[in-house]
């Protein structure tokens, strides 16, 4: 199916897509005729439709942050990494659900709708790029940009059955996505399909001039042969440890030699993780006041009650949490106590990585410690989410790539393990999950099959 | 014996074409709102893009001012709400500032006296807010302009010395391109820290006055404060930690705000700006950037020129009006003349066009071959006087202007002609005249001058005169 060509089919895509968007929630917006003007060139793209997280900015799209405090935002401009692929003839259709401002782990912290996981409609997909992992996993798009904070585009890809991509940083510009914690975070994106994510990833990298932290480093050349595995105890579900073993056990058997290393300092990844991602955030969100754009009080005496109206009406209670904290520990005093030693520890991580690449060409480590959890009550806590994610965060610390891969399945939901590697180790992640692909291919749920071919 | 203690943080707005983190025009006095991007509005999403010719313009500043340039100058993020302040953050620099420990020179009651520099950082400005009735409405054409801002030491003690300062630290700024210098709109602004205390006991509770925007309201609300402070301590009273603001209508510093409710920045490096790293060719043309400043200039001229103090310093306060006597004077101009008449009739004359010798009729090849014809005498100082008048009025050359209006000096051999008509005119004042009497040569004089309409050489005439007159006795 070919969005460019218009007809028949292309009607009953977008119908479809609206159908079933209806039952996962995935899209919080779903414009294709928008998308399609934006959209050019006859590139290696050509008409595939995607789509993008709602805090990724595409021109006369929405860019709610899944917020209300940017309900009614509409973007005047469109991200670098978007651009590149509408200039290879990808169609955005949407905009894809997400926690609100990308600060969660399940998609439920979302102020604008609820998206579930397709394998499980009573299981969360994931977050914070929930939308866009559960629109490829429900066969709504061939792929999906998200972006990547503290894991945000693996866990959900796992908790989905689909590939996720983060990326070093800096080698996708930030011009256009969302800042919420801006030395951590990265668009990534999500795919069934490998062939198509390295392509998708290929057009979005590169220097540009409008972010100075991007960068276009020289071609990694390594083929991969010894991996990295974790021991000692993990603290992960049983199904997941199951998952992860079994993906030990094939990659050896497809002929990787596994290096066995210990990692004690992701105890302190999660905690450095929400030092410097709350602090960065309680800076990186002061700008939303209600003065320039975005949700405005009804009524206020003056400026400073407009700009306190604004972000209590707005700002949901994950998002007024870390930015107090980001406050708190970037004060005058306690800087030293809290922000100073969560930036040692994040050099004492990226060291203790540069150590594990130094005797195998990549990590695989697991996503996240349980398997898809329930909406509300039956699922984790906000506490025991964050505490989750000391296996993602570790990759955004120290800014190496990841890759979320399929590697099976639990108890009917999906798993997934992630494969790091050193800075600009792109290549690497693809051909171990390239090599895995022989043992398994992931798949869409039964119930959804794709809506293009 | 009280000691004040003074420093100055001076911001300057950069001359550059655009912002400094986005490519609007950075431009003064256009329609509100027409300068604007998503980046400069702090639009979601967006990122800063440094400009690197702000940046240059930083170090040119901060090495003019003698400071140990950074080989690696990086960003911050400054923390603090303003309504005109797009991203409630301000991109600033905190730990590895573009410049450090520097100094300026400035000239105080004909002494020199050093004031250290202790950093030199560049950051974005704000917008502006407008308050019209009861709406207050926000204009970010400036949000994003870059400011350079200069911290000195307190090594001031009288308003006078930071007037000085702010004086000299304006003209170098001029000299060197970056900054047009009006404090009016705005460009260079200026707070002031000041402190008083026994002389000898260090520095007392400082205090910071903000909103002082021009030099002499800098001279007036410092010498105030440093009163004010003394009075207190005199009366065994202490002086608060506190931010005041120079009412100019009451000329009284004003409490704005006490250090408990001081402002909290919570700094941290920025993320979105690599460190900049200058390589050599960024500091080759640092250097190159450099001119001859206006105090050393000054010297120079009082020793190369043998002019007066007063000549020294209007030709100095200008670099387009110094450079413009320099040519003359490379172009055969003797210099106590270009200088005389420089700080003399062409002054005036500018003044009462209200324009700038650059912009003025009077070129460089207008005023040097004016400057000539006084000089080889074929014309006088009263005529060329009015030729450069005409120059101003008509926009002619000065030989052009001659011509058309017969202004060309009288020949000798036309002149002793005149002079004989007029002795053979007056013989009563003649005889006078030769009887010893003075008078009636300035009456002779005058009739030559009537009957040539002043085209005859004043000090000529004379000569002339007196040598027909008392040649006729022998």
């Amino acid at each position: 199916m070919d969005l460019l060509d218009g007809g028949a089919k292309e009607e009953t895509y977008l119908s479809k897509l609206k159908e079933r968007n209806g039952e996962i929630g995935a899209f919080l917006s779903l414009d294709a005729a928008r998308g399609k003007a934006l959209s050019s060139g006859d590139g290696v793209l050509r008409g595939l439709s995607f789509g993008v997280k709602d805090n990724i900015a595409v021109e006369g799209f929405p860019l709610t942050c899944a917020s209300r405090i940017l309900q009614d935002l509409v973007s005047p401009y469109t991200a670098t990494a978007v651009r590149r692929l509408l200039e290879q003839g990808a169609v955005v259709v949407g905009k894809t659900n997400l926690d609100e401002f990308g600060m969660g782990s399940s998609c439920d912290m979302s102020a604008l709708g609820r998206t579930n996981n397709p394998w499980d409609l009573s299981r969360v997909a994931g977050g914070s790029s929930g939308g866009s992992a559960a629109a490829v996993s429900a066969g709504m798009v061939p792929f999906a940009l998200g972006s990547d904070t503290g894991g945000s585009v693996r866990q959900p890809a796992a908790f989905c059955g689909v590939y996720g991509l983060k990326p070093t940083y800096g080698v996708v510009s930030r011009f256009g996505l969302v800042a919420y914690a801006s030395s951590l975070e990265v668009i990534g994106a999500v795919a069934m399909d490998l062939d198509l994510l390295e392509t998708v990833f290929e057009v979005m990298r590169g220097e540009d001039e409008r972010d100075h932290s991007s960068l276009d480093p020289e071609e990694d050349e390594c083929e991969v042969r010894r991996i990295a595995v974790l021991t000692g105890e993990l603290g992960l579900e049983a199904p997941v440890a199951r998952a992860y073993e079994r993906a030990q056990e094939a990659l050896k058997d497809l002929g990787f030699q596994l290096v066995e290393v210990g990692l004690p300092e992701l105890e302190y990844a999660v905690p450095a993780y929400y030092t410097i991602a709350t602090a960065e955030a309680s800076a990186n969100l002061a700008r939303y006041t209600g003065i320039r754009y975005g949700h405005r009080p009804m009524w206020s005496e003056n400026p400073q009650e407009l700009m306190r109206k604004a972000r209590s009406e707005g700002f949901g209670p994950e998002v007024k949490l870390r930015i107090l904290l980001g406050t708190f520990v970037l004060r005058s005093g306690f800087q030293d106590r809290y922000y100073h030693k969560a930036q040692r520890v994040r050099t004492l991580i990226r060291r203790s990585l540069e150590q594990v690449f130094s005797s195998a060409d990549v990590l695989l480590m697991p996503v996240f410690p349980t398997l898809p959890f329930p909406h509300g009550e039956g699922g984790l806590s906000s506490f025991q989410q964050k505490m989750a994610d000391r296996f993602t965060t570790t990759a955004n610390l120290a800014g190496v790539p990841a890759l979320a891969v399929p590697v099976g399945r639990e108890e009917g939901l999906p798993v997934g393990v992630q494969v790091m590697a050193p800075p600009f180790g792109e290549q690497r992640l693809f051909q171990v999950a390239r090599a895995y692909r022989r043992v398994y291919t992931p798949e869409h749920p039964v119930a959804y099959p794709p809506l293009w071919s | 014996m009280y000691q004040a203690y003074i420093g100055l943080e001076i911001h300057i707005q950069l001359l550059t074409k655009s912002k400094v983190f986005c490519s609007c025009r950075a431009q003064f006095g256009d329609e509100p709102n027409t300068n604007v991007c998503p980046v400069c509005m702090g639009y979601p999403g967006v990122l800063p893009a440094l400009n690197e010719e702000a940046v240059r313009m930083g170090y040119v500043v901060a090495r003019a001012l003698n400071c140990t340039l950074s080989r690696r100058t990086v960003f911050a993020r400054k923390n603090y709400f303003y309504p005109d302040m797009p991203k409630n953050y301000q991109i600033s620099q905190y730990d590895d500032p573009i410049g450090r420990d520097g100094y300026i020179d400035i000239e105080i009651g004909g002494r020199i006296k050093r004031v250290r520099v202790h950093e030199v950082h560049l950051e974005e400005d704000a917008g502006k807010m407008i308050h019209v009735g009861d709406a207050s409405l926000c204009d970010d054409n400036r949000a994003g302009t870059p400011l350079l801002e200069i911290v000195t030491e307190p090594d001031m003690e009288s308003g006078e010395e930071a007037e000085a300062l702010i004086q000299e630290f304006r003209r170098m700024v001029r000299y060197l391109g970056v900054c047009d210098g009006n404090m009016e709109e705005g460009s260079l602004r200026c707070d002031a820290n000041v402190s008083v205390n026994e002389a000898g006991k260090g520095l007392g509770t400082k205090v910071e006055i903000k909103n002082l925007n021009s030099s002499r309201f800098v001279r007036l609300a410092l010498d105030h404060e440093i009163e004010r402070q003394k009075a207190l301590l005199e009366e065994g009273r202490q002086v608060v930690q506190e931010t005041r603001l120079w009412n100019e209508n009451r000329d009284v510093t004003e409490s704005m705000r006490t250090k408990e409710s001081a402002h909290d920045y919570r700094y941290f490096p920025e993320p979105d700006l690599p460190p900049f790293v200058p390589d050599e060719a960024f500091f080759a043309q640092v250097e190159a950037s450099l001119v001859e400043l206006p105090l050393a200039r000054k010297q120079r001229f009082l020793s190369d020129y043998g002019i007066s103090v007063q000549q020294a310093d209007f030709l100095i306060e200008e670099k387009a009006r110094a450079d413009f006597f320099e040519e003359a004077v490379r172009r055969g101009v003797a210099p106590s003349t270009a200088a005389a008449w420089l700080a003399g009739d062409v002054a005036k004359l500018l003044n009462r066009y209200r324009v700038e010798l650059d912009a003025s009729p009077l070129t460089m090849d207008r005023f040097v071959l004016l400057m000539e014809l006084l000089q080889k005498g074929e014309i006088h100082g009263r005529i060329a006087k009015q030729v450069l008048s005409a120059v101003f009025e008509e926009d002619k050359d000065p030989s052009r202007i001659i011509e058309e209006k017969g202004w060309r000096q009288l020949s000798e051999e036309e002149l002793v002609k005149v002079v004989d008509e007029v002795i053979t005119a007056h013989p009563k004042a003649v005889e006078q005249v030769k009887g010893g009497e003075e008078k009636p040569v300035g009456f002779l004089m005058g009739q030559v001058m009537a009957r040539t309409a002043g085209r005859a050489h004043p000090e000529k005439t004379r000569e002339v005169l007196l040598s027909r007159i008392r040649g006729g006795e022998g």
